[in-house]
């Protein structure tokens, strides 16, 4: 099958199968999950990490990382995409308690030179999905509008907490709160959310 | 804790990531026995994963896409293509300057090129085996530098969670509230001293990120002479964390301000301020 045609064809598969597939060494499954999903993980790791350059840093290791270790995900704890946002999440925290003393990397082997008599294993850009971009574009107003609706303390605890990496003590500390105040709102703002999102989030 | 399952209410701090590590550690290891806790946890990882889904969608750079195929070894570098188009070219020249001895020798044309095609693809098999270990070992290289620099940084950054975390229980340190300039603004902030340590910390949140060019830049204030403590920047969730070495110590200084300011700092304090602190109000 020629590849443009392979790539076409899955870009209708799920998440799920085409996991499946990369753990079978499908080098073009792996290109249409990354054009799927490149732009929300780059987009997520720049919340966290506020640097373009790390977040692109943070995006190529997340998509490495999944090539090399698929089986890293178990369809069975839950759907391909929360397990993607939590690698996400953990990766930019972890990139941000490390921020400011970490310096750039140096220039790697993969981006040094000749890039342009190369030939491409996998066609760029067959990973468009309108139907699924179209699902995440409305899942994410769904979300928008739910943390909206959360009072500001609220939203602000699970943000230093998601966002910003910090436990319930230090966010306490940092804002000069009572732990069971924070608690409070840690618990009180995810109710909410979940209240909020509780069946309308793309399975 | 209950001591055999986990709340909502602990399953919602793990899925946050706000939970103390060591309870976490706990949280982890036994979700990976308890079914219906990891259905709980798995419900609350749902809705946390919901607010990174949330963020607004940036494009990264085109060139992404080439360095990660090339770092997962599924696109071949330069350099090493280029070494296996050579190494074809010789083997098919040598091939023929081969041929050409055995028909002067009259040998069989034939069975020297089937038999020095062969030898090419067998050469040619080892060839591409030797880049595929090539590129694989350069990429667990890569992989553990990345590691070991990461634990270098997780080692410095926990430094100064301890410094900062001892400051705050330390008798000897003291907190400033700080105070918007702008009412309309939500930002909120504290600053926190240690005599013992000679530090003083900057926290602030809901402060709105500069963009490029600009940075915030913290002032101490003594008699009306601005003295700066560095700039700094606040992530895109608004969050700033700012620490810095004081050898003088605060006493002789009245007041702190954050100002905006061009891009490295400025020598003189000349932008709008954003936060002052009444430095004389520190207490523990």
């Amino acid at each position: 099958m020629p590849l443009a045609a392979g790539a076409a064809a899955r870009t209708e598969w799920t998440d799920e199968a085409l996991m499946h597939a990369i753990a079978a060494r499908d080098e073009i499954a792996f290109g249409v999950l990354y054009d799927r999903y490149v732009d929300l993980v780059y987009s997520a790791s720049l919340r966290v990490l506020g640097d373009p350059q790390l977040a692109e840093d943070a995006t190529q290791d997340i998509f490495v990382r999944l090539w090399r270790r698929p089986e890293s995900f178990i369809p069975d704890r839950g759907r391909f995409l929360s397990w993607l946002m939590s690698v996400v999440r953990n990766r930019a925290v972890d990139e941000l308690r490390a921020r400011g003393r970490r310096q750039r990397r140096e220039a790697t082997v993969t981006t040094s030179e000749g890039e342009d008599d190369q030939v491409s294993l996998i066609p760029s850009g067959e990973g468009d999905d309108p139907i699924l971009a179209a699902q995440l574009h409305e899942e994410q107003v769904l979300v928008r509008k739910a943390l909206a609706e959360l009072p500001a303390e609220q939203r602000m605890a699970l943000e230093l907490a998601y966002f910003g990496g910090l436990t319930q003590q230090q966010i306490a500390v940092a804002l000069h709160e009572p732990l069971g105040t924070v608690k409070t709102r840690i618990r009180l703002g995810m109710l909410k959310l979940r209240r909020s999102l509780g069946g309308q989030v793309r399975d | 804790m209950t001591p055999e399952h986990i709340s909502h209410e602990q399953a919602d701090e793990f899925a946050i990531g706000a939970m103390a590590p060591d309870v976490r550690t706990y949280v982890a290891f036994h979700i990976d026995s308890c079914a219906s806790c990891a259905e709980i946890v798995r419900e609350s990882e749902e809705a946390a994963a919901a607010l990174l889904l949330a963020v607004p969608r940036r494009q990264p750079p085109g060139r992404l896409r080439e360095n990660v195929l090339r770092s997962a070894g599924i696109r071949k570098a330069g350099p090493i293509g280029r070494i296996v188009q050579v190494a074809t070219a010789s083997a098919g020249v040598a091939a023929v300057i081969v041929a050409i001895a055995s028909f002067t020798g009259m040998v069989s044309v034939r069975d020297q090129m089937n038999g020095l095609r062969e030898e090419n693809g067998r050469l040619q098999t080892q060839i591409d085996d030797a880049l595929s270990q090539k590129v694989e070992i350069l990429a667990l290289t890569r992989e553990v530098q990345e590691q070991e620099q990461l634990t270098n940084d997780l080692k410095t950054a926990s430094r100064g969670d301890r410094d900062l975390i001892l400051a705050l229980s330390s008798p000897n340190a003291s907190v400033a509230e700080v105070i918007t300039v702008d009412p309309n603004q939500v930002a909120i902030g504290r600053l926190v001293w240690d005599a013992e340590q000679k530090k003083v910390w900057f926290i602030a949140a809901h402060l709105p990120q500069r963009p490029n060019g600009e940075t915030y830049q913290i002032w101490v204030n003594s008699g009306g002479r601005y003295v700066s403590l560095g700039t700094f920047n606040t992530d895109v969730s608004g969050f700033a964390r700012y620490e810095t070495f004081v050898p003088q110590g605060l006493a002789s200084y009245e007041s702190a301000v954050v100002t905006i300011e061009h891009a490295n700092g400025a020598l003189e304090r000349s932008g709008p301020s954003v936060f002052v602190s009444d430095l004389s109000r520190l207490r523990r």
